[in-house]
């Protein structure tokens, strides 16, 4: 298999830009890849190779005629199964929409390609991205690179952005996240990943789970392929009139790899507990990390977080109920058993506990705010566990078995909520092999300050480089 | 529609009956079986959102949008 798919994004689009390697060569590369492991990972549920192979083709023509070439460059990237894209299917990972084929391309579709990126297709997710364990009754689960034998989740709803990234069949994704939907399976696929901040990245032409929590963003291998990727999707849409007038920073200027002096607020309470052993280490050897850069930590409580829960299921569920109602009258069938029982859980929140859902939100966002007055980011762990075997639905926890769906959300759909932006970077390994994720969360639209934490602690340590063990054995000669 | 609404406002405790009448209003068709299954997830989404007065005051305005500059 050709090193060309372990490159970064920053790295392939230096090297495009310089003649040293084609576009051709790169998505020739992937889509060999793709052809080779995805039968087994199930990551994609549908391949562009024709169209790739043109705009790459095409990618390398603006290369030698010499054209002015966009941050992203002949870089192969993919796209959750929500995003629309113009002549493609779209299918939210769902029987419901297995033939829709857009008119049009999403506004961030749309800036990826204006910024150069070649799309490679069409990823793998939770039905309707309604699940945070990515399982999938109509297109198969995707496979969990980091364990070879057992198939375990990759986590959701981008599930698919998971395990390509992870496995190098493409070089980044755009994910989606509502109540965690790109932070968990960064965590439990080994990547990193940023929820911006409600408001910086436009949802338009993304097929909404709520459209009150849901945020887009990118997944990659490392901070700053993020910040790469950030920096060509962020900023005001007309099309999406939540999105601010905010300008955009340069998201890569900002990676300075100085953390001197950064004031760290560590989430303890609820956030740890009922986490396993070997996460909670991990947390605490990264905070030493980044002491250890000269950052300082202090303990900070977020009192309001343990009701994230009542406050989710109220808002998220009657949302996602108002877009689903027609189907879930008249197409019932045609969901996953799992997706349309919790869909079905929205029809019976009443006017009155749906505001009290968006009443607690001002709550738990004005806490995260004062907690972040006192801490330039607060960190904790991503998610409690680590990733399950598909099926499995309790896992156990020292003495404890606790429930796998609700507990891989514990920790990160507090910041939904309140629409800080976070991310999730690896920060360790269990004693078997599967990637643990630190969560960092930063003020209102302070992504910056966030991704320069990370890359900072990317710049310090290796977890980030580590490759899962999941290429097929060499060819014997 | 004013029996599942009153019913709701209530917070009474959920039974089988009267989650098949709120299905109906809302014009799901549902079995026993599938009504079986959702009772105790409705009944949980119900205890977790009323846990929400621990920490609002009647004056806590919602915040309905997350436009914040």
């Amino acid at each position: 298999m050709s090193e060309l798919v372990w490159k970064s994004i920053g790295d392939l689009a230096r090297a495009i830009a310089a003649k040293e390697i084609s576009p051709v060569e790169v998505a020739q590369a992937h889509l060999d890849r793709i052809a080779a492991l995805d039968p087994k990972l199930k990551a994609f549920i549908t391949v562009t190779a024709d169209s790739a192979l043109a705009a790459a083709k095409a990618a390398e023509a603006a290369v030698m005629s010499g054209e002015r070439l966009g941050a992203l460059h002949g870089v192969p990237l993919a796209l959750k199964d929500l995003y629309c894209t113009r002549g493609v299917r779209t299918t939210g990972g769902s029987r419901i929409l297995a033939d829709w084929v857009p008119a049009e391309d999403a506004t961030v579709v749309t800036r990826l390609a204006r910024a150069g990126a070649v799309s490679l297709g069409k990823l793998n997710m939770h039905e309707f991205a309604f699940g945070p364990e990515g399982l999938n009754q109509h297109y198969g689960t995707a496979w969990n690179p980091w364990d070879a034998n057992t198939h375990r989740i990759c986590g959701g709803s981008s599930s698919g952005s998971g395990s390509a990234v992870a496995a190098g069949l493409c070089a980044g994704t755009l994910g989606s996240d509502t109540g965690g939907s790109i932070r968990i399976p960064a965590a439990l696929c080994g990547l990193s990943g940023i929820k911006p901040t409600y408001g910086r990245v436009s949802r338009a032409g993304v097929l909404p789970l709520a459209w009150s929590m849901d945020h887009v963003g990118p997944m990659c291998r490392s901070a700053s392929d993020c910040a790469l990727m950030l920096n060509a999707i962020a900023g005001y849409d007309a099309q999406d009139p939540s999105t601010s007038v905010l300008p955009a920073p340069d998201f890569t200027a900002a990676l300075t790899g100085d953390v001197k002096g950064l004031r760290i607020g560590v989430l303890r309470t609820f956030f740890l507990e009922a986490t396993g052993v070997a996460l909670r280490q991990a947390v605490e050897e990264a905070l030493k990390v980044l002491e250890g850069l000269g950052a300082t930590a202090h303990d900070v409580n977020l009192a309001t977080a343990k009701h994230a829960a009542g406050a989710s299921s109220a808002v998220i569920g009657a949302e996602a109920y108002a877009y689903h109602e027609a189907w879930l009258r008249e197409r019932p069938q045609e969901y996953g058993d799992d997706v349309r029982e919790r869909l079905r859980v929205g029809a019976f929140v009443s006017a009155a506990e749906y505001l009290k859902g968006q009443r607690a939100r001002a709550k738990i966002r004005d806490e995260v705010n004062r907690a972040l007055e006192g801490a330039d980011v607060l960190v904790c762990a991503t998610t409690p566990l680590v990733a399950s075997a598909v099926g499995q639905n309790e896992i156990a926890v020292g003495q404890d078995k606790v429930p796998v769906r609700s507990s891989l959300i514990r920790f990160t759909r507090v910041f939904n909520l309140s629409g800080h932006p976070a991310a999730s970077i690896p920060c360790g390994f269990t004693a078997g092999g599967l990637p643990v994720g630190l969560q960092i969360v930063g003020r209102p639209f302070d992504e910056a300050t966030v991704l320069r934490v990370a890359d900072a602690y990317q710049r310090a340590t290796d977890w980030h480089r580590r490759r899962p063990p999941i290429d097929p054995p060499a060819a014997t000669v | 529609m004013r029996e599942g609404a009153a019913i709701l406002s209530a917070m009474e405790p959920l039974t089988l009956d009267v989650l098949r009448t709120l299905a109906q209003e809302r014009g799901l068709a549902l079995t026993d079986a599938e009504l079986t299954g959702l009772l105790p997830l409705v009944e949980a989404s119900r205890g977790m959102i009323g846990a929400l007065d621990e920490i609002l005051a009647r004056d806590d305005e919602p915040s309905s949008h997350f436009h914040i500059l």
